[in-house]
């Protein structure tokens, strides 16, 4: 029925190339494929696969990032006629910028203009391509974001980008971009940098605009569960070339090339460890080698104990900066991990995850509570005593770009741990690197090698590689895979499941993805507000979760599955309070209700 | 309100402090105020009472409470080389210095800006080059070779302005501007180098934003984007930067103005060092301190007008 419909968007043979330092690279090659009216494509790829590169060339937008359309049409079924992209002007482009393509970028935190007023960056495209006065101008920008649904419009035209929050501005620049009423809204990982419940909001959003005003979306995203929220159809992409073509069922029910059949399977599906008591290791396709399952010791013994853990960040403020407030960054916590288990802390951004890891490893000094390490008493520990007590436990950070030293033969960083607890001397140092390359799945010429030679996946290997390299009982891992495409994801989440298989490590796993805790994690605690919330087995946590804010994330994590579509049409969630707190502000200790054995849920009255 | 208070109190201070260390200073500094006065060939004793009368035997904690006392009073003392009360001499200076230090700042960010944003909108091209040539030979040249050679074409060779002395703008405005075109121009050029290649960084930066992005995506031309969008958010910086040159540019003049024979603060700290004038260098130092730290107390308060993420609080 829709091959009646002439195509809003014809892309044919696009061909897009960037200068290099030896020649032209090429960026994006043979891709073509058509968009109607009214649907919802999605272009699905990992980092460099080119997806970026074909939406900013379908605005032409990619020649200020240095990029050249070299062969190719892009026809845009335009208001005045059909015209292709690839060839026309500058005029004709301006005028169909913003017009008649809208666009909405990753980072709301940096796409809107921080020294102008929000009334003064809505306004300036309607009075250019509508022609509009400053108070009709005005007047639309209210209208408009009253249709994205945000609170006080009035007074946001007045306001400033930095004094929204993230969620808001992502609503403002959506605002900005249908203000023309355009037949194409192009939304490059509109929710990447967001918290899940925003992102939930985002594309419930997106998806009623769409229905409302019946334009065209190119949605482009890495993420796989996104992709089975909102799309029509689905284009993969791969190195720059198109994979794959379909209707969005079909993709996933039976895609027929191997690149989209491999990032299917690395894509954790919130829900399908149901009825299982140990994590499991991801089934990989092309990585057949038999993955052994993390399972429990017989008797929990118990590892790290933390109880009534508190810590509070001063903010400084006046004329001798003395302390003004405290963020009370976590709030009475208190958890238990046994001897070869995985804990997962989750929560969104400054629920006071990050800092807990911290405070337990001392980087942030907590303000009180106790932190047991095989009974060990780590608060109580002088500085020589603490960094003794580091040989137990280690980090592995979110960034491996910025946790490795670029000037640094990678040899040398993961012997550094052996040299400084003097575990090893001599040519023992390089069998144990060795060892600890092999262990990673790294080859041992990598040794000799920077970190900007290797892919962000090597880097975090190398990473582990490192906090391995003291054999410590526990590695608390802070968003370690967060930063990593989801087949690079998968091999490290299986990575570290066969090193607690073999080693018998204990994990911290500290993270804002849910379906990837639900893998991994033998118990989880979600913290909000710098409390823990719920915590209990992962079952528990998982299928029969209690407390209200569990249940509010749980509905926004998009499922990975076109058939089970949870993202509605109008959420909004209750935005999260500031854990600013005056001076001498002593909330009450955290009471909890033991719903279950092992399962404990915070009394209603504390948050 | 209370973020001004702040500043200006750190200001206080920050001042109290040069005035202590200047004093220190000036009192290390080998020569003797009261053979200074008399001359070398004077009699033991009478050196030995006017010492006494001056109170140079008093310990330097006294002698430093009596100047600072002298200071904030209005009583700045008489100059040793120029026997003539120090606060009108330096006020007549400094407003010669004064005239030539605007001068130049303007001339430098009315070229810098332009020159930085046209190549950072096409970087790594000829424009970029240029420019970027332009302001490494601009740096990498001392302000007195530029005065030399302004010298010798615009005074020597066309004959256009004079090449040395300065005309109170009260007498005669325009040829008050004629002196002080050559000295501000000589010294203007470091400081264009300098701001260039600040605009063209801080510019670079902003025009890879992803709001830039934004804009163009709306539809907005080119010049909207780069001259409204990218520039407003540039302003900020560059008057940080040009606010912290006031400092170097006091300390240009000492040269500058020496060349040029234009008698400004520059050329009257100078001839007070050559001549061992304590009071007047004192006095100088702590004034030219002054100056510099109330120009970027305007420059971190104007901050506030062109970003508004900056509250006064």
């Amino acid at each position: 029925m829709l091959d009646d419909v002439r195509p809003l968007v014809a892309i044919d043979n696009l061909r897009v190339e960037f200068q290099g330092e030896e020649g032209p690279i090429v960026g994006v090659e043979d891709v073509s494929f058509t968009i109607a009216p009214g649907e919802t494509l999605c272009v699905v790829g990992e980092s460099g696969s080119g997806k970026s590169v074909t939406s900013l060339s379908l605005m032409r937008l990619v020649e200020f990032g240095g990029g050249r359309i070299t062969g190719g049409r892009l026809e845009f079924a335009s208001a005045a006629g059909v015209i292709d992209v690839a060839g026309a002007d500058d005029a004709t482009m301006r005028a169909i910028r913003g017009k008649e393509i809208g666009m909405i970028f990753q980072e709301p935190m940096t796409s809107l203009n921080p020294v102008f007023t929000i009334e003064r960056q809505m306004t300036d495209g309607l009075r250019m391509h509508m022609g509009l006065s400053g108070e009709a101008a005005r007047a639309r920008a209210l209208e408009l974001l009253k249709q994205v649904r945000i609170p006080e419009p009035e007074r946001r035209l007045k306001q400033y980008p930095h004094e929204l929050s993230g969620g808001m501005r992502q609503r403002v620049v959506i605002a900005m971009a249908m203000a023309c009423k355009p037949r194409l809204l192009i939304a490059d990982e509109p929710t990447t940098a967001l918290d899940v419940t925003i992102q939930a909001e985002i594309l419930s959003l997106i998806n009623r605009l769409k229905r409302e005003t019946g334009m065209a979306v190119l949605f482009i995203t890495h993420d796989m569960a996104v992709v089975a929220q909102v799309a029509d159809r689905v284009v993969v992409m791969c190195q720059g070339k198109l994979v794959e073509e379909g209707p969005v069922e079909q993709i996933f029910a039976s895609p027929k090339q191997d690149y989209t059949r491999a990032l299917l399977a690395a894509v954790p599906r919130l829900g399908e460890m149901r009825g299982k008591s140990a994590p499991e290791p991801m089934r990989l396709i092309g990585d057949e080698a038999d993955v052994r399952a993390p399972l429990l010791p017989q008797a929990p013994e118990p590892l790290l104990e933390v109880s009534n853990l508190t810590t509070r960040y001063p903010v400084k403020g006046g004329l001798i900066r003395r302390t003004v407030a405290n963020v009370h960054a976590v709030e009475d916590v208190s958890f238990t991990i046994n001897k070869g288990e995985t804990l997962a802390l989750v929560g969104e951004s400054g629920c006071g995850k990050s800092s807990c890891g911290r405070s337990i490893l001392r980087l942030s000094e907590p303000t009180s509570g106790t932190v047991l390490l095989d009974k060990c008493d780590i608060i109580g520990l002088s500085a020589r005593d603490l960094r003794r007590a580091w040989r137990d436990m280690q980090m592995v950070f979110q960034d491996p770009f910025a946790s490795l030293n670029p000037y640094m033969r990678l040899r040398e960083q993961v012997a550094e741990p052996l040299r400084n607890f003097g575990l090893a001397k001599g040519s023992e140092v390089e069998d144990r690197v060795a060892g600890l390359f092999d262990r990673v799945h790294l080859p041992r010429s990598f040794m000799s090698r920077f970190p900007h030679e290797l892919s962000g996946g090597q880097r975090q290997r190398v990473a582990i590689a490192r906090a391995l390299a003291v054999r410590p009982k526990l590695i608390i891992a802070d968003e370690s895979v967060s930063a990593l495409d989801v087949s690079v994801q998968a091999q490290v989440l299986n990575l570290m499941m066969e090193l607690q298989a073999e080693l018998g490590v204990s994990f911290l796993f500290i993270s804002h993805d849910m379906a990837v805790v639900e893998r991994v994690s033998h118990r989880v605690g979600v913290m909000y507000r710098g409390r823990l919330v719920e915590i209990g087995s992962r079952a528990q946590v998982f299928e029969t979760p209690r407390h209200e804010y569990t249940r509010t994330l749980l509905s926004a994590v998009p499922i990975a599955d076109p058939t089970r579509r949870t993202i509605g049409d109008d959420l909004n969630f209750r935005p999260i309070p500031s854990p600013v707190f005056p001076l001498g502000h002593e909330p009450g200790p955290s009471e909890y209700d033991e719903v279950a054995p092992g399962h404990l849920v915070l009394k209603d009255t504390m948050t | 309100m209370s973020y001004i208070l702040n500043r200006i109190l750190s200001m206080l201070l920050t001042l109290f402090l040069i005035s202590a260390i200047t004093f220190a200073v000036t009192n290390i500094l080998p020569g003797d105020v009261a053979m200074m006065i008399m001359g070398t060939q004077s009699n033991p004793e009478a050196l030995a009472g006017l010492r006494e009368s001056l109170g140079l035997n008093d310990p330097l904690l006294v002698q430093y409470g009596r100047w600072i006392g002298g200071m904030l009073t209005g009583d700045w003392g008489t100059s040793l080389v120029f026997k003539e009360p120090i606060a009108p001499l330096l006020l007549q200076k400094m407003t010669a210095s004064g005239l030539i230090v605007l001068f130049s700042m303007s001339i430098a960010l009315i070229c810098a800006v332009p020159l930085g944003v046209w190549a950072a909108v096409h970087p790594n091209r000829w424009q970029d080059t240029a420019s970027s040539s332009a302001a490494l030979l601009g740096v990498s040249l001392p302000d007195f070779f530029w005065g030399i050679m302004m010298i010798l074409l615009f005074a020597r060779g066309l004959h256009w302005l004079p090449s040395s002395g300065f005309v109170d703008p009260g007498e005669d405005l325009l040829l008050a501007f004629r002196h002080a075109l050559l000295p501000s121009l000589a010294l203007g050029l470091g400081l264009m180098a300098h701001l260039t290649r600040m605009t063209r960084a801080t510019m670079t930066g902003i025009l890879n934003q992803e709001f830039i992005r934004v804009a163009r995506a709306k539809g907005l031309g080119e010049r909207t984007v780069v001259w409204r969008y990218g520039l407003a958010n540039a302003v900020g910086p560059v008057m940080t930067v040009a606010g912290l040159q006031v400092g170097y540019l006091f300390g240009s003049i000492i040269v500058i103005e020496s060349l040029f024979n234009y008698t400004g603060m520059g050329w009257l700290t100078y001839q007070a060092l050559l001549n061992r004038d304590i009071p007047l260098i004192q006095a100088s130092v702590f004034v030219i301190a002054a100056v510099v730290m109330l120009a970027n107390l305007i420059v971190d308060l104007l901050y506030v007008l062109v970003d508004p993420r900056i509250r006064l609080s």
